[in-house]
C-alpha cells in the first residue's frame, strides 16, 4: 500500500529508526521487580526524547503528532523490538480518559509524571464476582469529607504488583446498575491498600489482586461527574479493544519474525499457516491505515479487537509449532497472547457488541 | 468515498433494486440484461476518459460500481470492459485507444485473454517467469485461455502474453471461443484458443492491469459478502423459533459477528490494494472471506438456503467461483511465497 508519508512523516520515521536503533537493548521481564525497574527507565528515557507519547500535546510531554504518525511510530518500535510498555495502562488507556472528560488540572497534574514514567499506572476494573458482567461490581465509594473511602476487592489488575497508581470504576450508589459507578483514581501506596500479586501462566506477577479498605480518596481524583463512571469509561473503552493498544506495527513485525522462523525452519505442512498469518497482518494493518480518517471506535472497536486478537493466538501458534517444544523469544508471547481474546472485554462480550450494536439483531 | 462516489453509488443501488432481475439474466442471450448493461454505461461506470468518449470516471468510481453489482449478483460485462479499458490506456497506444476506448464506453463488449490458470499456454507474467521474455512483434500467436470473462461474446479481444498486449480480430478463423459454463451461472466465462491467428501488437503489457483485476475482483467479492450478510441478519431477525427471533440466539449473534468482521477487513484489504504485494493479499483475503460468509449464509438460513428458489446458493458459488477466478487463493499464497513477502 502506498502511504504516500510527506517530507515531515518521513523525517520522523527517520529519526525513530535511528534514535531506537541506537537505544533498544533486551530488558528483563516487566513482571519482575527488577524487569519493572528497567521498564521504567527505558520510559524515561523515551521521554528524553519526546518518543514515549508521541500523539500527545507537547505541553504533557508530547509532539503534537496525528494517527499516521503514531502509527508509523509503532511500526517502527514493534520492528526494532524494543520494551514493552510497561506505562501502556496510563498512556493507552487513562491518558484518552482525562483527554475527554478530566479537568485541566487533572491533565497538567497526572500527565507529564505519566508520560515520564515516573508514575506508572494499573487498572483495576475487574472483581471476583464482576468480569465480563463489570457492572455488577461491588467495591463501594463512601462519601467524606472532601472525598471518598473506597472499599472492596479488585483483581486481575495489570501492572499492580509494582505500580504506584490505579484506576478504576466504583459504586457510589445503590439506585441503577450502571448509573451509580463513578470513575476514580488511587493510590497504590495509600492507607488501607493491600496488593497481592498473581503469578501469571508464565509464573511471574503479570497482574494482582488489589484489597481496599477505607482507602482514602481526595475528590479532586474522581473522573467525570460522580454516579457518571460507565459511561466514562465505556466512552474511552473503545481504545483499550482498538487501535491504542495493539497497533497492526505489532503484529506485522511478528509476522516478519515468523517469516524468517520458516525460512530457517521449512516445514512445507505448515508453510499456508505462516502465509495466512502473514495476510492476516497485513490486512490489519491495511484495515488501520485505510480508516484513518474515521479511526474505529465504539461498536467498531470490537471488530478490530476480536481481529486482533484471534490473529495474535494464530501466528505464535504457528510459531510455536514450527520450532516444537523448544522456542525461545516466542514462548512469552504465546502464552501471553492466550490472554488477548479475554482482556479489554471477552471477544464473546465483542461479538455481543457487534452483533446488537452494529447490525441491530434482537437482545 | 468522496461526495460523488456516494452519489454514484446510490444511482447505480438504485438502478439495481428496480432493474436487476438475476434469475432473468441468465436465462438471456450471454447472460446479462442488456438494457441494464446500456444503462450502467450511460450513467458512465467504465473508467474511460472523456477525451477518449467516456464519463471520466476513474479506477475508484467503477469499484464503486463493481461493488454495487457484487451486491446484486448482477451479470454484466463490467469487470471483462473494465480490464481490458485498463490494458488499453496502460498500453499507451494512443490510436487504439482513439479507435477502441469510444465504442467500449458505448457499451461494445471487450474481453482480455490474460492468462491465470497454469494449464494456460501463455503464461509468461514479470513476477512468476522473470527469465522469461518473448518477441515483441505483431502475432501471429498461439494460444490456449480459460476463464476468459465474456470472452465468447466480446466484440473486442484483447491477448496478451505477458510481455505485450495485442488485438485480435474475434471473427477470424484462426480464433475459437467456446462458452464454458461453470458453478456460478452468473458469470459469463470463455475458453479463448488462438491457431496462427493474426494479432496487432499495440504496446507493452503491463501486470500493473493483473494488479487492477484483482481489486476490482475484490470489490465485487466485498459487495457481494456485505449483501450476502445484510440478508442473513434480515432473516435471523424476522424468523421466529420457539417464541423469539432466531437473531436473538448467542450461537447465532457470534457467528453473524464473525462475519461482519470478515467483511469489514475485506473491505480495507480490498480498498488498499493498490500495488502487486497489497492486491495479491486482498484477492486471498477477500475470497476466503466471501466463501466463509456465503457458507455461513446458507447454515443461517437453514432448510430455505438449499431450495434452488433461494439466492444463498447464488451467493455462495458466485464465492466459490470468484475464488478461483484470476487465480486461486493458494496461487496468489504461491506469489506471495515466492516475492520473498517484502
Amino acid at each position: 500500500m502506498d502511504l504516500s508519508l510527506d517530507s515531515s512523516t518521513l523525517e520522523f520515521q527517520a529519526e525513530v529508526r535511528s534514535w531506537l536503533a541506537a537505544h533498544v537493548r533486551p530488558l528483563s521481564s516487566m513482571d519482575t521487580l527488577q524487569g519493572f525497574e528497567e521498564h521504567r527507565a527505558w520510559e524515561r528515557l523515551l521521554a528524553s526524547a519526546r518518543l514515549s507519547v508521541v500523539s500527545w500535546p507537547e505541553e504533557f510531554g508530547g509532539r503534537d503528532l496525528g494517527l499516521l504518525q503514531w502509527l508509523i511510530f509503532e511500526e517502527e518500535y514493534h520492528a526494532a523490538g524494543a520494551p514493552g510498555r510497561v506505562s501502556q495502562n496510563g498512556i493507552f488507556l487513562l491518558a484518552p480518559t482525562l483527554f475527554s472528560h478530566g479537568t485541566d488540572e487533572q491533565r497538567a497534574r497526572i500527565l507529564p509524571p505519566m508520560a515520564r514514567g515516573d508514575e506508572v499506572w494499573a487498572q483495576a476494573w475487574s472483581e471476583p464476582e464482576a468480569g465480563s458482567d463489570l457492572a455488577s461490581l461491588r467495591s463501594t465509594a463512601v462519601r467524606r469529607d472532601g472525598g471518598w473511602l473506597l472499599r472492596g476487592q479488585k483483581t486481575w489488575s495489570s501492572r499492580a504488583a509494582f505500580a504506584d497508581r490505579a484506576f478504576g470504576l466504583f459504586r457510589t450508589s445503590a439506585e441503577g446498575r450502571h448509573r451509580g459507578l463513578t470513575y476514580l483514581m488511587f493510590d497504590l501506596r495509600a492507607d488501607g491498600v493491600t496488593v497481592r500479586p498473581i503469578n501469571q501462566l508464565d509464573g511471574e506477577p503479570g497482574f494482582a489482586e488489589i484489597f481496599l479498605d477505607d482507602v482514602f480518596v481526595p475528590d479532586h481524583d474522581v473522573i467525570g461527574e460522580v454516579g457518571d463512571g460507565w459511561r466514562v469509561a465505556m466512552s474511552t473503552a473503545g481504545n483499550e479493544r482498538g487501535l491504542s493498544l495493539r497497533s497492526p506495527g505489532r503484529f506485522v513485525a511478528a509476522a516478519g519474525r515468523l517469516v524468517e522462523l520458516y525460512r530457517k525452519n521449512p516445514d512445507p505442512a505448515l508453510r499456508d499457516r505462516v502465509v495466512d498469518a502473514w495476510i492476516g497482518a497485513q490486512a490489519y494493518r491495511l484495515h488501520t491505515f485505510g480508516s484513518l480518517a474515521n479511526p474505529p471506535a465504539g461498536p467498531a472497536a470490537s471488530v478490530t479487537k476480536v481481529f486482533w486478537s484471534e490473529l495474535d493466538v494464530a501466528l505464535h501458534e504457528t510459531a510455536m509449532d514450527l520450532l516444537g517444544e523448544v522456542a525461545p523469544g516466542w514462548r512469552d508471547g504465546w502464552l501471553f497472547s492466550l490472554a488477548g481474546p479475554i482482556y479489554a472485554g471477552t471477544n464473546e462480550i465483542q461479538r455481543n457488541v457487534i452483533a446488537e450494536r452494529i447490525l441491530g439483531l434482537p437482545r | 468515498m468522496t461526495p460523488e462516489q456516494l452519489a454514484l453509488r446510490d444511482t447505480v443501488r438504485s438502478l439495481l433494486d428496480k432493474h436487476s432481475d438475476i434469475r432473468a439474466a441468465i436465462e438471456a442471450p450471454h447472460g446479462y440484461d442488456k438494457d441494464l448493461w446500456a444503462r450502467l454505461c450511460e450513467i458512465g461506470v467504465l473508467p474511460i476518459p472523456e477525451h477518449h468518449g467516456g464519463s471520466g470516471a476513474g479506477l475508484a468510481e467503477t469499484l464503486v460500481a463493481l461493488e454495487e453489482l457484487g451486491r446484486t449478483l448482477t451479470p454484466a460485462p463490467l469487470l471483462s470492459s473494465t480490464l481490458a479499458a485498463q490494458a488499453l490506456l496502460v498500453s499507451g497506444n494512443d490510436e487504439a485507444c482513439g479507435r477502441l476506448l469510444p465504442r467500449i464506453a458505448g457499451g461494445t463488449v471487450a474481453a482480455l485473454a490474460l492468462p491465470w490458470a497454469t494449464g494456460d499456454h501463455v503464461t509468461t507474467a514479470p513476477l512468476d517467469h522473470p527469465e522469461v521474455t518473448t518477441a515483441v512483434s505483431d502475432g501471429p500467436l498461439h494460444a490456449t485461455v480459460h476463464h476468459v470473462l465474456d470472452g465468447d461474446h466480446a466484440e473486442i479481444l484483447l491477448v496478451t502474453d505477458g510481455i505485450s498486449l495485442y488485438e485480435v480480430d474475434p471473427g477470424q478463423p484462426g480464433v475459437t471461443r467456446e462458452h464454458t459454463p461453470a458453478v456460478d451461472l452468473t458469470r459469463r466465462l470463455a475458453t479463448i484458443r488462438l491457431t496462427d491467428a493474426t494479432a496487432t501488437r499495440l504496446g507493452l503489457w503491463s501486470s500493473q492491469v493483473r494488479d487492477t483485476a484483482l481489486a476490482a475482483l475484490c470489490a465485487e467479492q466485498v459487495g457481494a459478502a456485505a449483501r450476502a450478510l445484510e440478508l442473513t441478519v434480515e432473516y435471523t431477525k424476522t424468523r421466529v423459533q420457539f417464541g423469539r427471533p432466531i437473531g436473538s440466539f448467542q450461537a447465532l449473534k457470534h457467528r453473524m459477528a464473525d462475519m461482519h468482521v470478515l467483511v469489514e477487513t475485506a473491505r480495507s484489504a480490498a480498498r488498499a490494494a493498490t500495488d502487486e504485494v497489497s492486491a495479491a493479499v486482498a484477492k486471498v483475503y477477500c475470497a476466503e472471506a466471501f466463501c466463509k460468509v456465503a457458507a455461513e449464509m446458507i447454515q443461517l438460513h437453514g432448510g430455505i438456503a438449499i431450495t434452488w428458489e433461494h439466492d444463498a446458493h447464488l451467493y455462495f458459488k458466485r464465492a466459490h467461483g470468484s475464488a478461483q477466478l484470476f487465480g486461486s487463493p493458494q496461487d496468489h499464497i504461491d506469489r506471495l511465497s515466492r516475492s520473498a513477502h517484502r
